[in-house]
C-alpha cells in the first residue's frame, strides 16, 4: 500500500479519569471508504474531533499525507484537506445556503478586506467565482432551487446534504462524515448510502464516516472499524465485521452472543 | 435651530457609535460592555493632538489628522484588550471589557495634562454637521461593503456557529480581533468627533452608562442590522430630549423610562425592531409596484 492519505498512530483522549479513546490507530487510503461503528459514548466523535484538531490527542499522532497536523489549530487542519459534518448538525442557520457554501471557499479567496470595502475589480472577480463554484456544488445536491433559503428553514434530509455539500467545497482530500443518516427515514438513507459512494468516486477522496445505522455502513463501507468504551475490538471488511461476536456483544450485550451459539 | 443641529449632530455622534458597536456584539457575536472606553481614547487622543501640536493646515485637514489618529489609538487599544479577552467567551468577555471601560476612565482621571478630573477645556470647534456626517457615511459604507465580502461573511460566521466557522478553514481568532480592533477604531473617531463639538470633555462623559446606553441603542434597533444601529441609535438620542419637553422629573426618570421600553420591546419583538434585517430599497419598491 502507497502511503495512506490519512493515518493516526495510538491517539488517545482523557478527559480527568475518563479515557474516551484509547490508543486508536487507522490507515485511510487515497480513495477508501471506511466506517467507524460503536454504541453511544464508545469514543467515535471524539476521534473525529482529534483528527480534526478540536481536540489536541492526550497521546499519538495524526498524519495527513506523512505530515503530522496533530498540533495545528482546526481551520489549518481543514485548509491541509480534512473536512468534516457534525453529529449534530452545525450549518450557519441564519444565513443562506449559498453563504454556507461559500464561507467553505472563504480560505482559497484572494483579496484583502480593503479590496471588499473599495469593491476592486480583483473582488468581483473573486466573488463571482465562489457564487460559480457553489453553484455547481448545489446543483449536485439538488439544492440550487434552494439557494436563497435560510439554513434553519430547510427540511433535515436536507441541511444534512447542504452539511456535506459545504465540507465538499473545502475541497478537502479526507471527508469525515459523523452519522449523516442520524434522523433520517429509511428512503432519505438509501438516497444518502448513493450519494456517499457517488461523491468518493466523482471527487477521488477518502471518506471515513461514523455509523449508528448498521445497514448504511455494510452497504457502503469496504472496511469497518467497530469500537466499544475507547478501545477497537474489531477491524475487517462488512461480512467479518457482522459475524464478529465482539461487535455482537458490545451491540446486543453477552446474553445475545450465548443465544446465537 | 441652533439646538436642532446640535441634536442631529449628537445623533450622527451616535450612530458611528451604534454601527461600530454593532460590528462586535451584533455581527461577530462577541459581547463587548467597553465601549465607551473606547470613545474615550478617540475623544482625548484628537483633543490632545489639537491642543498640543496641531499642524499648520487648515483647521478640517487636521480635524481628518486627529480622525485617524483617534482612529488608530483606539484600534490599538482594541487590540490591547481584544487579543488576550477574546478567548473569553460570554460573559467573561463582558465583564472584562466593561472593566477596561473602567480602567481607561480612572487612567484619564489621573492625567494631569489633559486635565484630569477637572476635564479637559478649549477643545477647538472644528467639527460640524458635515464632517460628523461624512463619518457616519464612511462608517456605514465600511460596515456594509465588508459584510458583502467574504471577510465580513466570515466574521458573521463566528457569530453563527464558532465551531463550525473553525471547522471551515476560517481564523475565527483573527476575524474576533478584526472585528473588535475595527468597531473600536470607530469608536474612536466618534470620540474626536465628540470632543471637537462640545470642545469640553471629562471623564465622566464617557463611564459606563454610556456603554450600556450604546448597547441600548443596538438592542432597540436589532443586533446585528446596520439599519437597526442606525435608528436604535437616532430614538436613543432625542428620545431624552423629548422627554425633557415633559419637565424635570421626567427627564430625570429617563433610565426608568429606557427600561421600560425595553421590556416591552422584549415582549413584543425580543430580536429588535429589524431582527438581522436590512432596510431593502429594492424591496420597498417592489412590494410598492405590487400594491400598484
Ligand atoms: N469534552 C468532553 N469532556 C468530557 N467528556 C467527554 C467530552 N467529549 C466526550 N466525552 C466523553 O467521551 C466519551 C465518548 O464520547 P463520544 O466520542 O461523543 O461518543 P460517540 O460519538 O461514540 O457516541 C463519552 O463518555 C463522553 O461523555
Ligand atoms: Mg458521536
Amino acid at each position: 500500500m502507497s502511503t495512506p492519505v490519512l493515518e493516526t498512530q495510538g491517539i488517545t483522549m482523557r478527559f480527568g479519569g475518563l479515557v474516551a479513546v484509547n490508543n486508536f490507530s487507522l490507515q485511510l487510503g487515497a480513495t477508501d471508504l471506511v466506517g467507524i461503528i460503536g454504541p453511544n459514548g464508545a469514543g467515535k466523535t471524539t476521534i473525529f474531533n482529534m483528527i480534526t484538531g478540536i481536540y489536541t490527542p492526550t497521546e499519538g499522532r495524526v498524519f495527513l499525507d506523512g505530515k503530522d497536523i496533530t498540533e495545528l489549530r482546526p481551520a489549518h487542519i481543514t485548509q491541509s484537506g480534512i473536512c468534516r459534518t457534525f453529529q449534530n448538525i452545525r450549518l450557519f442557520k441564519d444565513l443562506s445556503v449559498l453563504d454556507n457554501i461559500r464561507l467553505a471557499g472563504h480560505f482559497r479567496v484572494d483579496y484583502g478586506v480593503m479590496s471588499s470595502i473599495f469593491r476592486t475589480k480583483q473582488y468581483h472577480v473573486e466573488e463571482a467565482r465562489l457564487v460559480q463554484e457553489a453553484d455547481k456544488l448545489l446543483d449536485i445536491f439538488g439544492l440550487k432551487s434552494k439557494k436563497d433559503h435560510l439554513a434553519k428553514n430547510l427540511p433535515y434530509g436536507e441541511q444534512r446534504r447542504l452539511e456535506i455539500a459545504r465540507a465538499l467545497a473545502t475541497k478537502p482530500k479526507v471527508l469525515l462524515l459523523d452519522e449523516p443518516a442520524a434522523g433520517m427515514n429509511p428512503k432519505e438513507t438509501a438516497d444518502l448510502t448513493k450519494l456517499i459512494r457517488w461523491v468518493r468516486d466523482e471527487f477521488q477522496i477518502a471518506i471515513l464516516l461514523i455509523e449508528h445505522d448498521m445497514s448504511l455502513v455494510m452497504n457502503v463501507c469496504e472496511h469497518i472499524h467497530c469500537v466499544d468504551y475507547g478501545q477497537l475490538i474489531a477491524s475487517g471488511g462488512p461480512k467479518d465485521i457482522q459475524s464478529n461476536p465482539k461487535v455482537i456483544e458490545a451491540y446486543l450485550g453477552a446474553d445475545a452472543v450465548a443465544e446465537t451459539k | 435651530m441652533d439646538y436642532l443641529i446640535y441634536l442631529t449632530i449628537q445623533s450622527g455622534i451616535f450612530i458611528i457609535l451604534a454601527v461600530s458597536l454593532n460590528l462586535i456584539n451584533g455581527i461577530c457575536g462577541q459581547f463587548s460592555l467597553g465601549h465607551a472606553g473606547f470613545w474615550a481614547v478617540g475623544a482625548y487622543v484628537g483633543a490632545a493632538y489639537s491642543v498640543f501640536a496641531p499642524l499648520p493646515v487648515p483647521d478640517f485637514v487636521n480635524l481628518f489628522i486627529g480622525c485617524g489618529l483617534g482612529f488608530t489609538a483606539a484600534a490599538i487599544a482594541g487590540l490591547a484588550i481584544g487579543v488576550p479577552c477574546l478567548r473569553l467567551r460570554g460573559d467573561y468577555l463582558a465583564i472584562a471589557t466593561l472593566g477596561f471601560g473602567e480602567i481607561i476612565r480612572i487612567i484619564i482621571m489621573n492625567m494631569d495634562a489633559v486635565g484630569g478630573p477637572r476635564g479637559f477645556t478649549g477643545i477647538p470647534a472644528w467639527s460640524n454637521f458635515f464632517w460628523v456626517y461624512l463619518w457616519v457615511i464612511i462608517t456605514i459604507v465600511f460596515v456594509v461593503n465588508l459584510l458583502r465580502g467574504t471577510h465580513g461573511r466570515a466574521i458573521i460566521s463566528i457569530r453563527e456557529d464558532e465551531i463550525a466557522a473553525e471547522s471551515m478553514g476560517i481564523y475565527t481568532f483573527k476575524y474576533k480581533v478584526m472585528a473588535f480592533a475595527v468597531g473600536a477604531g470607530f469608536a474612536g473617531v466618534a470620540g474626536v468627533l465628540f470632543a471637537h463639538t462640545t470642545q469640553f470633555i471629562h471623564p465622566n462623559s464617557f463611564n459606563f452608562m454610556w456603554s450600556v446606553i450604546i448597547l441600548l441603542m443596538i438592542i432597540l434597533g436589532g443586533l446585528g442590522s446596520v439599519t437597526g444601529a442606525v435608528v436604535g441609535a437616532v430614538i436613543l438620542s432625542i428620545l431624552p430630549e423629548l422627554l425633557r419637553f415633559f419637565g424635570e422629573t421626567v427627564s430625570e426618570w429617563r433610565m426608568v423610562i429606557y427600561s421600560m421600553l425595553l421590556i416591552c420591546l422584549m415582549l413584543m419583538r425580543p430580536s429588535g425592531i429589524f431582527g438581522k434585517h436590512e432596510l431593502d430599497i429594492k424591496k420597498l419598491l417592489g412590494m410598492k409596484k405590487g400594491d400598484a
